[in-house]
């Protein structure tokens, strides 16, 4: 199809076993790399465009090959990791982790999360003026918002808020990382605001919000914007 | 019967013995009756012929005297070097007893058992050197001569008229396994002392004058053969006991050896020790104590000395409290089935004998069949109680007694000068009376005393005619001063001793409370390290002394407690806390090890073997008696606490061992159910699918997909399950405590639901105004999840419903299903781990039973609560309910909004 170049890194051959062939089927290339050293080595040498890591290698911690990749690329990087392993997964996308897969995993999800992946490296340059989801218009040069053409009155911050989590529609956006963003990094702690502005913003632009449909939770990690169909 | 030996079984204890004795080194002495009579010889001699037999022998310590025969036979012996040290500027060498132990030879010779130590070494005595060695397994061989005998010093004093300082407790001798006797005739060892062969000449004529008399060194030596021979005689009654020949094993007496706070005491304790020997015969000594008149100061270490002494000597002792002497003492005899008293009497004059009756008298009176043994001892006169009494008493509390005596005797005068000018008393001798009185209860007997003499004086001075002379006219008024002064003397006598009885029993009072007190405090505890710490500062307080408790800690000794708390423990006095937790007995200041301890250390023992020790500061002396029952009594509450603790610790311990391992039986279990259930039928569809794949039509291969999609599934859930409930099990847990909006959290979770189970219907119903919580949303979304999960299961097809609500200061959320309910038996049981409620009628697999315990575990985690109830809703279905505390709302920042 597009003929993306994927580097699956895990040191379990059994998961390499049947990524490969449904990565190939869904018509990605697929690089393998089974520890943290090989991965770099192959991130660098032949230009991926996009990385799936293991969090869990043999020489080293994911979380180290995440840094070591983010000191010279923005390639997006998506984790695999263990339900049990919360907090090593946020650390994980806090520090500069796309999205995250939980094992055991279904393939429909993770092609879901590689499309977006990609999606958002090839239009990095690109901002759109209009985002546009599920009636949801938000008109970025005139900052006003509307639902199916009836204006909604936003406070600053919720629009900051609504368009930080638009721009990036489709990926998960941590806690931390949505709170340095509108508040700044002294309230990166403070999720109480966006436990509140979040509340608000749903009332305000989700058609029912007893039901989000645009707005959706991640539990314990943040929150992702419905991608627009 | 008595015609033939009883085969019974051996005496335990004898046997005991021996067996102790099979691994201790055995002790060989040399005895002799005087130096020179060539032990040191005697035994080198042997030494040498054991070395030529290829035995590994050591030499520890031989002193030659300069004796050159002795000097020959040391060489070609090995000879453990010295340990130089200073005594008092002098550099000594001493005999090293850590590289004897080190050496480790199969026979060590030490000689002059009888030896002191200079302060710096372990032991004051050599004995107590040789002690160790034995008990380390080295077999020893020694000397000593018979005046050194413990018990035989005295009389030795008394025939050579030379005191005898190094002494050896009896016992050590009557332990020895093997017992050389090393004898020569008087006039031999006189000629060999002529010859120079003993001392070195220049100091031979003097010690023949003083010692070598032909008379002493017969006396001394019939002493050395005697014991000797005695010895023999036990050797026999030993191996009689050991062997169960009973009929020989005679009954033993009994000897009760009582002793009094003076200069006495010890020679009681020397005659009666005497008596004890010859009779063979098991002896204690005791001292009675009255509760009125504590025995303190010197008085104490009189007792104190002549108990040690006793325990030297081979006795048991005690200490009694008791307010009626006679009587205590011949219980305490009736209990030993003591045969025989001994008590000593001093001579008295004629006047002390009217006064008091003898308590001998009385003694002899109630002592039926028990016979009493006299001894007359004389205390020295210097030392007499009365007047060391007065000499002790602080200058300010005489001061202050003669200051009360004038006050009273002032006061009544004064009284009695103002009410007879108002109306003539008759009876002015009263108002003195009273005066005396209230000195007594103020102030003692001596202030009752001074102000009776006064009174009289005064008494006669301003009212008995002719007023204003210390005369008097009428013979009547001569009779009545002289009752005013006995009534006087007699009504002060009781007050004060009412005042002093009424005064110790307050402070017992005190005491008891105080200990009372202490008991139930560390009684309600289960934690050694208070306990501990109560304890020392329970001594300090009582006491008044630096306290220290130590403990083992990986198999060293180290201060658990100490108060107060800066107190330091010195490497010496870590020595002595070791040997009294090493040995169970008293080590350190004023004990045989060690003393040079700035502490006291005692073991703490319970049933199961000594915990620790307990040591207190020295400085200010002995404890008095009265302390060293408090001191007792704690250590002992402490030991029995200390193993409490430890005890309800293993008990725990125990408890929660028994609750894993029926988790792990319950883990077993339920892995091989519902493990393989999942797993055979993805195996079973895959193989299936494989190979009869390409026979199956589209639609039931697609089937066979789903169930193993579904099944893998299933298995990853029941995985995670087991996860959690082992994070729960192990106490891992940490849940986030960050604020969560649980409105969106009973979203999630319901939507989750539905993606698990499309086919139900799950409704929420959240109030409008849902208040934030701190918790962890991933958490109570799995808590939600599993409570939702569980609904489907029992909810019989029926609609399941989620409402979330404030109430009453908690966030209250339910989950509730319409299905058939769970009985009212089972409902305590549901959040118990592997519980499964009554399953589905299509005999489906239910579950793992884990979801609900799960749920539990979590939601109090979190520091909420969770219950069911079941009716829940016309007389169907079942309601599990989770509680969350609402915390103060988060204040939001007006300029972020």
């Amino acid at each position: 199809m597009s003929g993306h170049r994927i580097l699956v890194v895990d040191d379990e051959p059994q998961i390499l076993r049947f990524l490969r062939p449904a990565l190939n089927a869904a018509g990605y290339d697929v690089i393998e790399a089974t520890t943290g050293t090989e991965a770099l080595s192959k991130a660098s040498t032949q230009s991926p465009d996009l990385i799936i890591l293991d969090l869990g290698l043999p020489d080293m911690d994911g979380k180290e090959v995440i840094t070591r990749l983010r000191g010279w690329s923005t390639i997006p990087i998506i984790i695999l990791s263990a339900r049990d392993r919360e907090a090593e997964k946020i650390a994980a996308l806090d520090l500069g982790a796309d999205d995250y897969v939980e094992k055991p995993f279904g393939i429909g999800e993770l092609t879901a999360r590689i499309r977006t992946g990609l999606r958002h490296s090839m239009k990095t340059d690109a901002i759109a003026d209009i985002i546009q989801s599920d009636g949801l218009l938000i008109d970025l040069v005139h900052r006003t918002v509307s639902r199916d053409g009836t204006s909604i009155r936003l406070t600053p911050k919720e629009y900051d808020l609504l368009v930080l989590l638009a721009r990036h529609a489709g990926k998960v956006m941590t806690h931390r990382a949505l709170l340095t963003s509108v508040w700044g990094p002294a309230h990166a702690e403070d999720l109480q605001y966006l436990r509140v502005f979040i509340g608000q913003l749903r009332s305000k632009v989700e058609r029912d919000p007893g039901t989000p449909r645009l707005i959706l939770t991640e539990p314990g990690v943040g929150y992702r914007f419905a991608e627009g169909s | 019967m008595t015609e033939t030996p009883r085969q019974t079984r051996p005496d335990p204890d004898a046997l005991l013995s021996l067996a102790k004795r099979e691994e201790r080194g055995r002790l060989t002495v040399f005895l002799g009756a005087a130096p020179g009579v060539g032990k040191t010889f005697a035994m080198l001699s042997r030494a040498r012929r054991l070395q030529a037999e290829g035995i590994d022998i050591a030499i520890g310590l031989v002193e030659t005297h300069g004796r050159a025969e002795t000097a020959e036979l040391l060489s070609g012996l090995e000879i453990l070097p010295r340990r130089p040290m200073d005594y008092r500027g002098k550099q000594i060498e001493e005999f090293d007893l850590d590289a004897a132990l080190a050496r480790r030879p199969a026979i060590l010779i030490v000689d002059e058992l009888a030896h002191s130590n200079p302060p710096e070494c372990r032991h004051p005595k050599r004995y107590q050197d040789v002690e160790e060695l034995l008990e380390a397994g080295i077999h020893v061989w020694t000397a000593i001569n018979v005046q050194h005998l413990e018990s035989l010093s005295d009389v030795v004093s008394q025939i050579t008229g030379i005191a005898v300082r190094e002494t050896v407790p009896d016992r050590v001798l009557n332990e020895a396994d093997d017992i050389v006797l090393i004898d020569l005739p008087p006039d031999e060892l006189i000629e060999r002392l002529k010859q120079g062969k003993v001392y070195v000449p220049e100091n031979a004529k003097r010690a023949i004058e003083k010692f070598f008399r032909p008379g002493n060194l017969t006396a001394l030596r019939e002493m050395a053969l005697r014991r000797t021979a005695d010895r023999v005689d036990d050797q026999m009654v030993d191996y009689l006991r050991q062997n169960a020949i009973e009929e020989t094993w005679a009954t033993a007496e009994r000897l009760i050896v009582c002793i009094a706070a003076d200069t006495t005491a010890l020679s009681v304790v020397r005659a009666g020790s005497r008596l004890a020997v010859s009779l063979n015969a098991r002896w204690t000594v005791v001292h009675v104590e009255r509760p009125d008149r504590p025995v303190e100061g010197k008085d104490l270490s009189f007792v104190d000395e002549a108990l040690d002494l006793a325990v030297r000597l081979g006795a048991e002792t005690q200490r009694l409290i008791a307010q009626d002497y006679v009587n205590a003492l011949l219980k305490l005899a009736r209990n030993e089935h003591a045969t025989q008293i001994v008590i000593g009497v001093t001579r008295r004059n004629a006047f002390s004998r009217f006064l008091k009756p003898s308590l001998v008298a009385n003694l002899i009176e109630r002592a039926e069949d028990i016979s009493i043994h006299l001894v007359t001892v004389q205390p020295r006169a210097r030392e007499r109680r009365g007047q060391r009494a007065i000499a002790t008493k602080p200058r300010s509390e005489l001061v202050q007694d003669l200051g009360m005596s004038a006050a009273s005797t002032a006061g009544a005068t004064l009284l009695g000068l103002v009410l007879n000018s108002l109306l003539p008393l008759p009876n002015v001798s009263l108002l003195y009376l009273l005066g005396v009185v209230i000195a007594a209860i103020r102030n003692g007997y001596r202030a009752a005393i001074v102000t009776a003499v006064l009174s009289a004086l005064a008494y006669n001075f301003c009212f008995i005619p002719p007023i204003g002379t210390l005369t008097i006219a009428a013979p009547h008024e001569v009779f009545a001063f002289f009752v005013f002064i006995i009534a006087a003397m007699i009504a002060g006598g009781i007050a004060s001793r009412v005042r002093d009885q009424a005064r110790s029993a307050g402070e017992r009072a005190r005491v008891t409370q105080s200990l009372y007190e202490f008991s139930s405090k560390i009684s309600a505890t289960v934690d050694a390290d208070e306990v501990v710490w109560a304890a020392v500062s329970q001594l300090y307080l009582m006491l008044k002394r630096p306290s220290v408790i130590l403990m083992p800690r990986q198999g060293e000794l180290s201060v658990h407690a100490a108060w107060p708390p800066d107190t330091t423990v010195e490497i010496i006095d870590a020595g002595a806390a070791r040997w009294a937790y090493d040995r169970r007995e008293a080590a350190g200041s004023g004990t045989g090890t060690l003393p040079s301890s700035t502490f006291q250390f005692r073991p703490l023992e319970t049933p199961q073997g000594v915990v620790g020790v307990c040591g207190y500061g020295i400085a200010g002396g002995p404890l008095s008696s009265s302390d060293e029952r408090i001191f007792g009594a704690i250590i002992h509450q402490v030991a029995v606490a200390i193993d409490r603790a430890r005890l309800s610790k293993a008990a725990m311990e125990h408890t929660a061992a028994l609750a894993g391992e029926r988790f792990r039986s319950a883990l077993l279990s339920s892995i091989s159910h519902d493990l393989r259930t999942p797993l055979a039928t993805i195996t079973g569809a895959i193989t299936s699918l494989r190979q009869f794949g390409e026979n199956m039509d589209p639609a039931t291969r697609d089937d066979m997909l789903q169930t193993i999609e579904e099944e893998g599934t299933r298995l990853a859930r029941y995985v995670s399950n087991l996860l959690d409930m082992t994070r729960i099990e192990a106490g891992t847990i940490e849940p986030a405590r960050e604020w969560i909006d649980p409105s969106d959290v009973v979203r999630e979770a319901a939507e989750m639901g539905r993606r698990n189970h499309p086919e139900a219907r799950i409704e929420t119903s959240i109030a409008d105004r849902m208040p934030l919580i701190t918790g962890d949303a991933v958490l109570l979304q799995q808590v939600l999840f599993n409570l939702i999960d569980n609904a489907v299961k029992h909810g019989g097809g029926e609609p399941i419903t989620l409402y979330a609500r404030p109430d009453a200061g908690d966030i209250v959320v339910s989950v509730t299903d319409l299905g058939k309910g769970i009985p009212a038996g089972e409902l305590s049981k549901v959040f118990e781990k592997f519980f499964r409620g009554g399953g589905r009628s299509d005999g489906r697999v239910i579950g793992t039973g884990l979801g609900l315990a799960i749920a539990k575990g979590f939601v109090e985690a979190m520091g909420g609560k969770i219950s069911a109830t079941s009716p829940a809703v016309r007389k169907r279905g079942t309601r599990f309910t989770i509680r969350l505390p609402i915390p103060p709302q988060p204040d939001l920042e007006r300029e972020n909004r």
